[in-house]
């Protein structure tokens, strides 16, 4: 019963790890933009971090270590360094989107301007690492985050051109915009597959002492959990097909975004929208500042532990601090947050290959995993679409940046 | 008899101490030329050494600002190979970090930042 009850907690985490500020933007402007054309794109993101998730929980339970530590046993300290640099500087700007999103989120309630927000919303944040247990975390606020299923609701509601809809399933070439079109395609699936999940996982996966027995939880978790997540990415899209598409909207500003429930549902959609946002960007936060601190603390060897009292763990806490400090100077320093979040997905998705191949390199190693290393399809779909969606960012975000369309 | 790769099994590998907690990773080992055999002698742990093996100038830099820590500080933190055993794929310490200076910077935020915010 106690585990039937973990797994259930962990696909509502999956849930609440996956809807974001990028996934919402992104998946908002694929549907205005270009309608159903790059459901794909969320169909082939979601599939990539449901077998990233399902790995870095095998790997965790079976090595009893994180990737962090792992990848700097394994390869030393430089092979370490580069994807830590790497992903700590492109996580920072996530960091910085999803606090600029749930600052955005207090405006639509308030009316008052943003920026105001964020010093408040990042104190919030450290508050909850500070003060707040590992499971309050997780569970807490991936429970609030199923406010987002009001997106289902209101794809439901409106009436997706089905037969349109299963068309976007499969990869096509665009009729328009071919250089934004794959600027979309590429920031939706850097929002999907964000390097810092896993490393959390991992590390979650270690705090709640997983051991061989989980790896069948491990299993549906990944999938169902990620799976739930990319369907919910869908009804954005689709909701923002119906609504936004039509009336001609691209969504330029942030303050275009609550139109996607707003049109229909009024104030009533303005109160879920905001929700919606504020608390899938609260647990983004909360999970990129712990995953960063988990992946310096493991690498050097500290004493690292949400559950630990900070003072047991002092360079640890005062990681997450620093880094959250500096995300949300970021912030304030008034860049734009939906510009932010777009190019930080798209440069997730550039640093993506050298973010994913020390991984998948440990994913196959016997000293670590015995018998239960990567197969071969597991490891074949990764490299393809990590590698091919590199390359495509490294393509499409000058082109983009350089207003091309 | 085991055969041990020291850049394998031994360099950058995780120290847990007597007490279970971790003491850092294995950042450098030191070896002795004897009669033209080489002996381990040391582990190297902490700042010094990880940053000398990215930059002789790095490590300089480094070693600078950690002799102003305290007395006795500036060098890397040195461990006797007796005392580390293999347990793979970590090591183990048959001492407590505690009474070493690899515990020295979690110690010192510890006292002058992190005690000092409430709900530590």
């Amino acid at each position: 019963m106690k585990r039937l009850l973990s797994v259930a907690l962990g696909i509502v985490t999956s849930v609440g790890g996956f809807l974001e500020i990028g996934s919402i933007t992104t998946a908002a402007q694929a549907g205005a933009d270009f309608r159903y054309k790059l459901i794909w794109s969320i169909v082939l993101g979601t599939l990539c971090i449901a077998l990233l998730i399902e790995m870095s929980g095998r790997f965790a339970a079976v090595s009893k270590h994180t990737i962090a530590d792992a990848v700097r046993e394994r390869f030393g300290l430089d092979f370490f360094l580069v994807p830590l640099v790497l992903v700590l500087l492109i996580s920072l700007l996530v960091l910085a989107a999803e606090i600029g999103g749930v600052a955005v989120a207090v405006e639509l309630v308030t009316g008052i301007h943003f920026p105001v927000w964020v010093l408040p919303v990042g104190l919030l944040a450290w508050g909850l690492l500070w003060y707040g247990t590992f499971s309050i975390i997780e569970n807490g606020v991936s429970l609030l985050g199923l406010i987002t299923i009001a997106f289902v609701v209101a794809a439901l509601q409106l009436g997706p051109d089905w037969h349109a809809l299963s068309a976007g399933l499969a990869p096509s070439l665009p009729d328009k915009r071919p250089a934004h079109y794959w600027f979309v395609a590429v920031s939706i699936l850097g929002a999907s597959i964000s390097p810092y999940l896993f490393y959390f996982y991992s590390a979650g996966a270690i705090e709640e002492r997983w051991d061989v027995t989980y790896l069948g939880s491990n299993r549906a978790v990944a999938a169902i959990g990620m799976g739930f997540g990319g369907f919910l990415s869908i009804a954005v899209l689709v909701v923002a097909a119906l609504v936004l598409a039509p009336r001609g909207i691209s969504i330029q500003e942030y303050t275009q975004l609550p139109l996607l429930l707003t049109t229909h549902w009024g104030r009533v959609g303005l109160g879920l929208f905001a929700g919606s946002l504020f608390i899938t960007c609260l647990g983004a936060t909360a999970e990129i500042a712990l995953a960063l601190a988990y992946q310096v603390a493991q690498g050097f060897g500290w004493n690292w532990g949400e559950d630990l009292e900070p003072s047991g763990d002092a360079r640890f806490s005062l990681t997450y601090t620093i880094v959250l400090l500096v995300a949300t100077l970021l912030v304030l320093t008034g860049l734009d947050p939906l510009k932010l979040t777009t190019l930080s997905m798209a440069l997730t998705a550039a640093s993506l290959p050298v973010a994913i191949l020390p991984f998948l390199l440990l994913m196959n190693d016997e000293t670590y995993l015995g018998e239960h290393t990567n197969g071969w399809l597991g490891n074949v779909s990764i490299l393809v679409i990590s590698v091919l969606a590199g390359v495509v960012a490294i393509v499409a975000i000058p082109l983009e940046i350089a207003g091309g369309s | 008899m085991t055969r041990i790769r020291l850049v394998r099994d031994v360099l950058d590998n995780q120290l847990i101490d007597t007490t279970g907690q971790n003491a850092g990773k294995v950042d450098g080992i030191v070896l002795e030329l004897r009669d033209s055999t080489a002996i381990v002698r040391f582990v190297e742990i902490g700042p010094i050494t990880l940053a000398r093996r990215l930059h002789r100038r790095l490590g300089e830099w480094v070693a600078r600002f950690d002799a102003r820590l305290g007395q006795g500080r500036g060098a890397p933190i040195r461990i006797p190979i007796s005392r580390v055993s293999l347990d793979s794929p970590s090591l183990r310490l048959d001492l407590s970090a505690d009474s070493t200076p690899i515990m020295a910077l979690e110690r010192w935020l510890r006292r002058k930042i992190v005690r000092r915010i409430p709900g530590s």
